[in-house]
């Protein structure tokens, strides 16, 4: 580490120029700071507030108008709990089923013996930098008979390349006789990988997991594409057209009136097309921001391997 | 098979295992399985596609399935003619180019200056809280971004503007995302917020793989922080600018590192800046899936993949003419 060596000596000389650095440096990564979180903040403060209070605009740090009805409204929407146990049913089945079968090929092509490696490797490079493009790629899903059913979110998806070769980095890294052992112990390949890989490649099945977990849960292409069922819709999805449809309506300037008219008549209902969005936002955001500053050390290192060998 | 033939001659060989290629295949069988599964499902979901491609030259019959891609009738380069001849074209042309070009000018070389910025940080601890924080945007979906965007950025009662207002800059909202005009500048500038904390990881890799004897060298020779930076850090990390540098131009129509061209051209387009914000990717897409025009939604999206070779390729032979380095 460079900069423990850096902070003993600059403790004895530090010039004039080190500390105008150092004011600079603090500056701009606080601006950093405070640009990364404070959207968030404010989706979290608005989801908080009263939907026509919130209107008038004007909400900078805390909330004025204190309520949980935005929340109360999202989880007894007809629409948004379905689609949140869709999300979270192809999150957990689309990322355990993912993880292992690339687990499973990525163990059979690290091994140096296996027969036809190269022409397996050569197979995945091929694939990773040449595509046939979305049209052909729809084609062969409605083929497939995919198209239109919960399946189209996880079997598509059950392979990745990319961490393919982040696993077969990881494997090649265990030590051989390991896997040796267990073999003279009469263990056939399934068990080895079960019982003696998994348990010791954690950091990079944790770091796979979370790749494909985001993945799945962020996905709203596969449902405006793939799926014509309401009850396939994710929350996702729901999200992306709550959104464009503010975005739309921000354009005419109709949301304005809208609200207006609707506090007119229905003084009883507080909450907006706004304020439902934002506490949508925040449900849709928070399982990510607490899974994955605990995989930090992990994924920094899985990011590492393989953008120098991939 | 060699060994085979060699322990097939020799007599007394014929009681050991030999090690020929069916014996091997039997003893990995199961191994093999694995890695068939793998193949299959390539085979299936990336090779049958790029046969696919062939439908950018007939006019596809969907009903005829997938054996379509050969049976429909052949019509050669007349979705490519349609296409260059459209007045749409020109348009989608230019905003794919020069939004994947400002991406490569400002999301590429920004987590560079992030991660040297970082790494002169002194105080341990709030350097990884902001490092922390750095990547939170990148495992957030662009449809929660466009959500951000929309709530800060719409000119009814958006923060931005209402804040301006508030201040007295302006008297009348800037509508930045219902103007041609500010399409691009968002595009680029949710991309850096998105992506620069992410992309910073590599940098900061390297950097921390950089020999500390060097800098106690330069210490001693009385070399300042910036010459420290300029002069070490710098050219130590060169290689890994290198091959981020290739990734990025690798995707550079898609909108490099972070791929973005396609979801932000399709969530924030709209119909009041469409003639800023509609790329290739985006258009394929609405005229393929959306009106069912397979064969020509192909051949647009064949001429994306052929227009990102040539600028590879192109770049390539700049950078090895200004430089005597490139990809290949």
């Amino acid at each position: 580490m460079p900069d423990t060596f850096l902070k003993r000596k600059n403790r004895i000389r530090r010039t004039a120029e080190d500390n105008v650095i150092s004011v600079i440096i603090f500056v701009v990564m606080a601006l950093v700071f405070i640009l990364t979180v404070y959207p968030f903040y404010y989706c979290f403060i608005l989801s908080f507030n009263e939907g026509i209070n919130a209107s008038i605009g004007g909400i900078y740090f805390w909330p004025r108008k204190f309520t949980l009805e935005n929340y109360e409204q999202v989880f007894s929407n007809k629409q948004l709990i379905p689609a949140f146990g869709v999300s979270v049913m192809r999150t957990i089945v689309g990322t355990l089923l993912s993880v292992t079968f690339t687990g499973m090929v990525a163990f059979a092509v690290s091994h140096k013996y296996l027969i036809g490696r190269t022409l397996y490797t050569n197979m995945m490079i091929v694939a990773m930098y040449f595509g046939g493009g979305m049209i052909p790629y729809f084609i062969l899903i409605k083929n497939l008979g995919l198209y239109n059913t919960f399946w189209v979110y996880i079997i598509p998806a059950l392979f990745s390349i990319w961490n393919c070769i982040l696993m077969m980095n990881f494997f090649r890294s265990i030590p051989d006789a390991l896997e040796e052992s267990a073999r003279i112990d009469g263990a056939n390949d399934l068990v080895i990988f079960f019982r003696i890989i998994v348990p010791v490649s954690m950091p990079i099945i944790a770091t796979i997991m979370l790749f494909n977990g985001v993945g799945h849960w962020n996905d709203w292409y596969t449902t405006a594409f793939y799926t014509r069922d309401k009850g396939l819709r994710t929350a996702s999805f729901i999200l992306k057209e709550l959104i464009s449809k503010a975005n739309l309506t921000s354009i005419t300037g109709a949301d304005n009136t809208s609200t207006a008219a609707r506090a007119a008549d229905a003084a009883a209902q507080n909450y907006t097309a706004e304020s439902l969005r934002m506490a949508t936002m925040i449900v849709v955001v928070v399982p990510i921001i607490c899974v994955y500053p605990f995989l930090q050390k992990y994924f920094v290192k899985g990011v590492m391997v393989g953008s120098i060998k991939g | 098979m060699a060994r085979m033939n060699a322990t097939a001659k020799g007599g007394a060989a014929r009681k050991r295992p030999n090690n020929g290629i069916w014996f091997r295949l039997r003893q990995q069988w199961m191994l093999q399985v694995f890695a068939l599964m793998g193949v299959a499902f390539m085979i299936l979901f990336s090779y049958i596609p790029m046969v696919g491609i062939v439908l950018a030259f007939n006019n596809f019959k969907p009903k005829l399935g997938l054996a379509g891609f050969f049976t429909s009738p052949w019509v050669g380069f007349k979705w490519f003619r349609e296409f260059l001849f459209d007045r749409q074209f020109w348009p989608i042309f230019r905003n794919t180019i020069v939004l994947s070009l400002l991406k490569l000018a400002f999301s590429f070389p920004i987590p560079i200056l992030f991660a040297l910025t970082l790494n002169e940080m002194r105080m341990r601890k709030v350097k990884r809280v902001i490092q922390t924080v750095s990547y939170l945007p990148h495992f957030i979906s662009w449809v929660i971004v466009h959500g951000i965007l929309v709530s800060f950025l719409n000119s009814s009662n958006g923060v931005v503007n209402t804040a301006l207002k508030q201040l007295g800059l302006i008297d009348k909202s800037i509508p930045f995302l219902s103007s041609p005009d500010y399409f691009w500048g968002v595009a680029v500038i949710s991309d850096i917020w998105k992506e620069m904390g992410w992309w910073a990881i590599i940098f900061l890799a390297a950097i921390a793989g950089v020999d500390v004897t060097m800098y106690e060298a330069a210490i001693v020779d009385g070399a300042t922080r910036m010459q420290r930076i300029l002069h070490i850090t710098l050219p130590a990390i060169r290689p890994t600018i290198m091959v981020v540098l290739i990734m990025s131009l690798g995707n550079l129509l898609g909108g490099g590192l972070g791929g973005s061209n396609f979801e932000q051209a399709y969530l924030l387009g709209n119909s009041s800046n469409y003639a800023k914000s509609e790329v290739l990717q985006a258009y394929t897409l609405r005229v393929g899936l959306e009106n069912g025009r397979f064969s020509y939604a192909a051949a647009v999206s064949l001429m994306q993949s052929l227009i990102s070779v040539f600028l590879v390729v192109t770049s390539n032979f700049v950078s090895v003419k200004l430089t005597d380095s490139g990809l290949f």
